[in-house]
């Protein structure tokens, strides 16, 4: 048995040696796809762990924090007498911004390490405790983590200058603390820094019920207890993100089988003999099927760990941009050391021999099962193509099915990928379809034309799993440019409408009565906007109430989504004219379920209060609920609002707007890096969206390349294939440049049909995307821009690819065309 | 060694049946050489894939010494094949992605009766000292026949069946293939049945046989 066994794989095996051409396509394949798929598993793997590490930062874990009521810091005096009556558990914070040189904000977070609960900082993973006394004496350290420090372009020891001419304390580079990307000091040394001297607030670590009344009774007037709601789950917050990534990669990874299939296609083509004249010599269908299973296994083997290796290099290189877009979208600190997971790389070994089960082992296991082996008739193009379309409608009818049931991204997906296939699979049939209709409407005069349309009839089985590639890489990639494109737009558009003031201020310090004193700023300030907030729960999801200027330029310009009265300025304009009334963001609506004339009540601290919802507001990424009621009713009603900064529109008739307007904010209180200019805002925006879509167009050209390959791969093979039959031709007395013509035309046409399969189908996909996924999994939505410009950009880059290949294609008929030539006189 | 019973066969097409045996009956002794002549389309064949197994009988009974192929299962015939068996076809006589040496010495290994002084004999004879390390397709139709033909006899088979094995040679090289392939087959004790449409060729064998029109008439 075994030495039967082996001498049969051998026989099954030495095919791809003698075929490394098909061989490589094989494993291109296989590599692109595992190599994607694993990337985004590897990073989606790499976050889920920093948001472990996350949840444990410095300041999120305490359940409860003390802050005062009037915003205006917590006294060191009230900390230590709280300390004093035995509340080990309480620790104070510090936290405030710097701006460096450049402008860009540092957050700054310290505390006193004595007073740590020993659990809330991992004091193993410090450096040694000799540290600890250079920490708390004079010039300090800076703990800074190791990719801020490594962004920030700091070394051990050095100090970072900051904008206004001072210097941090020495750095202390070290990459285990949890910080996030927040600079770890002393108390003492962040009072110094930020000029302050009250502590920002005090967290309280674990308590027990009993105690945390008695604090409540010892709390002096001027402080609160509450809740911590900043604890995010950031893990279902990016949920989504992740699963869109999934998604994405599956479908390359699809992509990827579709180019395994191809070439197995051909593999099994050309071993057909092998396996008849081994079953001749008496191997039992078993045996084969065995070889064939350890072929099977052999390639997973093969594609998964050089696919695991490939995907680690692109994880690698995607992940920096990740990383940075997600701590600006969700404050989610994502280490980028790649690490090993076990099983990832089992995962991937999973779906690998899943996909080459079905690529592989299952068209030759059909072949190999064919009753009779002298039987004369190959498997019939037509009645395969038939199967296809057959399954086609199948797919189509439940993905109708599933429409109505598409709740989340997961199902959303789902329906993606049926529909996907399915136009897949139809596109023989229209591919057919074209040829037919094309060789009924030629003249039958020139001899040539028609001998070019009927050659498509033998390329059309070689050439159609490419084309289902081909069309499938073409559709995601205007699907997912659409999305890409739409956003930009409408995100655009919103800042423009959003963001109009020309400054936003933002800093506890300031004294904001002072700053808009109408006699002192009518030089420079033409509209301001003061913004409060209270952070709540709605519907156990961090929420925003906000205190917004009713009159200020951007309320009065809010852009709607939905809108209760007949348009959404009258819908403003009663927004404006009662107290009551509400607008929420888009999110309230599609996560939270929030509809038009719904009424929301409100713990206030008058008691419960209602308001009613008038309109649904844009608020493109936001992953948080956010309602808009005017700044004089948060007043009211929340007393413990905090401020959340003032918007500054300047005077555009005075030159000097800009320089008095930061005379006058430094005088009131603020510091340089406390405001940021409308052109920073917009820019640092649309960095954090660029950022966030360059994975998807990385993973967009990626597959696009992959498809490319599995054209080339193909035409290669029915080069070899047909070489013969060329020879002849070319004995016939056929050009050259006609037979290169047979070989283009039908390719031409056929690309042509799955480029037009594919300009709806990415609408349709980028119209799910947008409409339905993008809501299910986001919660809110954008108008769509559909352009011709990219289809039509996208088909001129096929043509080249075509050409290219087509190019190759020729260069290798040119040179092994003597040898066939050779050949043929030689059999007869 | 052989021997066919009553044998029908009919292929079911959608313009009608096609009959290709009704009552067949035909013995041949061990040892033996018969040439099976017949027009093109007669089913010669036909008879020969059925008596390896390869196809199912409509009804009769074939036996290839004591075992019965009409009831043999998969893997029985599978496995009576490798041991009992050889064949020589027009087409698909080689694997292409094995050496000239692999090639000749794959049945022998699959069923354990490898003979080393036996393959060189059979090489010697068949000139093919010089062609081992190559692939099938760098040899020339001729010898590609003759490497089958080596193959085909290293386990020493009890029956040889042969489909036309010079259909794709010229005279020259037929008359050369075909007189060296008898004289083996003589030389290694095996039957064989040869089926071929050229009487210059049956003329190399023991006896020959007619197919036709179902039927077969001694001649
Ligand atoms: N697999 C098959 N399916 C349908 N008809 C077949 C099949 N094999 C053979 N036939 C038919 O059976 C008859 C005999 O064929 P065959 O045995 O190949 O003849 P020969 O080898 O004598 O030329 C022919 O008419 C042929 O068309
Ligand atoms: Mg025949």
């Amino acid at each position: 048995m075994h030495a039967s066994l082996y001498l049969v794989i051998r026989a099954v095996l030495s095919h791809y040696w003698c075929h490394r051409w098909q061989t490589l396509f094989l494993l291109v394949g296989l590599v692109a796809g595992v190599g994607l798929w694993s990337a985004v598993q590897i990073i989606n793997q790499q976050a889920r762990l920093s948001y472990a590490e996350a949840d444990s930062l410095l300041g999120v874990q305490a359940g409860y924090w003390i802050r005062s009521r009037n915003d205006t810091g917590v006294e060191v005096a009230d900390y230590i007498h709280l300390r004093r009556a035995g509340f080990r558990q309480l620790f104070p914070v510090v936290e405030g911004e710097v701006s460096t040189q450049r402008g860009e904000p540092v957050s700054i977070i310290a505390t006193d390490l004595f007073a740590l609960p020993s659990n809330l900082l991992d004091v193993d993973k410090i450096d040694p405790a000799t540290v600890w006394l250079d920490f708390v004496q004079p010039p300090y350290r800076a703990w800074i983590p190791a990719q801020l420090a490594d962004e920030l372009n700091l070394e051990k020891n050095s100090r970072l200058p900051l904008r206004d001419g001072r210097l941090l304390p020495p750095a202390l580079v070290q990459s285990h603390a949890q910080q996030g990307r927040q600079i770890l000091m002393d108390i003492a040394a962040a009072f110094e820094l930020l000029n302050m001297t009250s502590l920002s607030y005090l967290a309280l670590g674990a308590i027990k019920p009993n105690e945390l009344e008695r604090l409540q009774s010892l709390l002096p007037q001027q402080l609160e207890l509450i809740e911590n709601h900043q604890h995010l789950d950031l893990q279902q917050l990016t949920e989504s993100l992740h699963t869109h990534l999934s998604a994405m990669s599956l479908l390359s990874f699809a992509v990827g089988i579709f180019i395994v299939f191809n070439a197995v296609r051909f593999s099994l083509w050309y071993r057909r003999p092998t396996f008849i004249n081994l079953r001749l010599m008496g191997v039992s269908t078993r045996l084969l099927m065995t070889s064939v299973l350890i072929e099977t296994l052999f390639w997973s083997i093969i594609g998964t760990t050089a696919g695991v290796l490939v995907g680690m290099q692109i994880g690698k290189l995607l992940l920096p941009g990740l990383s940075a877009s997600l701590h600006s979208l969700y404050d989610a600190t994502v280490n980028t050391q790649l690490i090993w997971q076990l099983d990832t790389i089992l995962k991937a070994w999973g779906i690998t021999l899943l996909g080459l089960c079905w690529a592989l082992a299952w068209p030759l296991y059909r072949q190999l099962k064919q009753h009779s082996l002298a039987s004369r008739v190959s498997e019939d193009e037509k009645q395969s193509r038939q199967r296809l379309t057959r399954a086609a409608v199948v797919l189509v009818v439940c993905s109708v099915l599933l429409y109505p049931y598409l709740q989340d991204a997961l199902s959303g997906f789902l329906l993606l990928g049926l529909l996907l296939f399915s136009a897949a699979w139809f596109l023989p049939s229209l591919l057919a379809l074209a040829l037919q209709t094309i060789s009924c409407s030629i003249p039958d005069h020139p001899f040539i034309a028609r001998w070019l349309v009927s050659d498509g009839w033998s390329q059309l089985p070689a050439l159609r799993t490419a084309m289902m590639a081909l069309m499938l890489a073409m559709t995601a990639n205007l699907g997912v440019g659409t999305l890409v494109d739409s956003f930009r737009n409408a995100f655009v558009d919103w800042l423009e409408v959003r963001q109009s003031a020309d400054i936003y201020l933002r800093s506890s310090r300031v004294d904001f009565g002072r700053l808009l004193d109408p006699q002192q700023s009518s030089a420079w300030l033409q509209h301001s906007h003061r913004r409060i907030g209270v952070t709540t729960r709605w519907q156990f999801r961090q929420t925003l109430i906000r205190g917004v200027d009713k009159q200020a330029p951007d309320s009065l310009n809010l852009p709607l989504a939905q809108w209760s009265a007949d348009s959404p300025a009258k819908t403003l304009a009663l927004w404006r004219a009662d107290a009551n009334s509400l607008l929420v963001n888009e999110q309230s609506h599609y996560l939270g379920g929030l509809q038009l004339g719904d009424k929301i009540d409100l713990e206030t601290a008058n008691g419960p209060k209602s308001y009613r919802v008038l309109g649904f507001f844009y608020d493109y990424g936001n992953p948080y609920f956010q309602f808009y009621l005017s700044r004089e009713e948060v007043v009211r009603q929340w007393p413990q609002h905090y401020s959340r900064g003032v918007a500054l529109w300047l005077n555009p008739q005075n030159e000097n707007a800009v320089l008095l307007a930061e005379a006058a904010m430094r005088a009131a209180g603020a510091s340089a890096g406390d405001w940021i200019s409308q052109l920073q805002v917009r820019k640092l925006s649309l960095n954090i969206f660029e950022r966030t879509f360059t994975i998807t167009a990385a993973m967009n050209a990626l597959t696009m390349i992959v498809a490319a390959i599995a054209l080339l791969a193909s035409l290669l093979a029915i080069l070899q294939e047909r070489l013969p039959q060329f020879a002849q031709w070319r004995a016939l007395g056929v050009r050259s440049r006609e037979q290169f013509f047979i070989i283009a035309c039908p390719i031409l046409i056929f690309v042509t049909v799955a480029w037009l399969l594919a300009i709806p189908l990415g609408a349709l996909l980028s119209w799910l995307l947008i409409h339905k996924l993008n809501i299910v999994s986001f919660g809110w939505s954008m108008p769509m821009l559909w352009e011709m410009a990219p289809a039509w950009r996208l088909g001129g880059i096929i043509l080249l690819v075509v050409c290219a290949t087509l190019a190759m294609t020729g260069w290798q008929l040119r040179r092994r065309l003597p040898d066939a030539l050779a050949q043929l006189g030689e059999m007869d | 060694m052989l021997s066919i019973r009553q044998l029908s066969k009919s292929f079911r097409q959608p313009e009608g049946d096609i009959q290709v045996f009704d009552q067949l009956d035909f013995n041949m002794n061990p040892g033996a050489s018969v040439a099976l002549l017949g027009e093109s389309g007669s089913g010669k064949s036909t008879l020969l894939h059925l008596i390896a197994g390869l196809d199912r009988v409509d009804g009769g009974e074939i036996y290839v010494g004591d075992y019965q192929i009409t009831v043999m299962s998969e893997a029985e015939l599978a496995e009576m094949r490798r041991q009992h068996l050889s064949l020589v076809f027009q087409q698909f006589h080689l694997i292409s992605t094995l050496k000239v040496i692999d090639n000749i010495r794959f049945q022998a290994a699959l069923c354990q009766r490898y003979d080393a002084d036996y393959e060189i004999l059979l090489i010697e004879r068949l000139g093919l000292t010089t062609q081992l390390k190559k692939y099938p397709y760098q040899l020339s139709r001729g010898q590609q026949q003759r490497v089958a033909i080596a193959r085909s006899l290293l386990h020493k088979p009890a029956l040889v069946l042969a489909d036309e094995p010079t259909g794709n040679l010229d005279e020259q090289s037929s008359l050369e293939v075909m007189s060296l392939f008898s004289e083996l087959v003589k030389d290694a004790g095996s039957s064989l049945l040869m089926a071929t449409h050229s009487r210059d060729m049956a003329a190399f064998l023991d006896r020959a046989i007619h197919l036709h029109n179902g039927k077969l008439d001694a001649c």
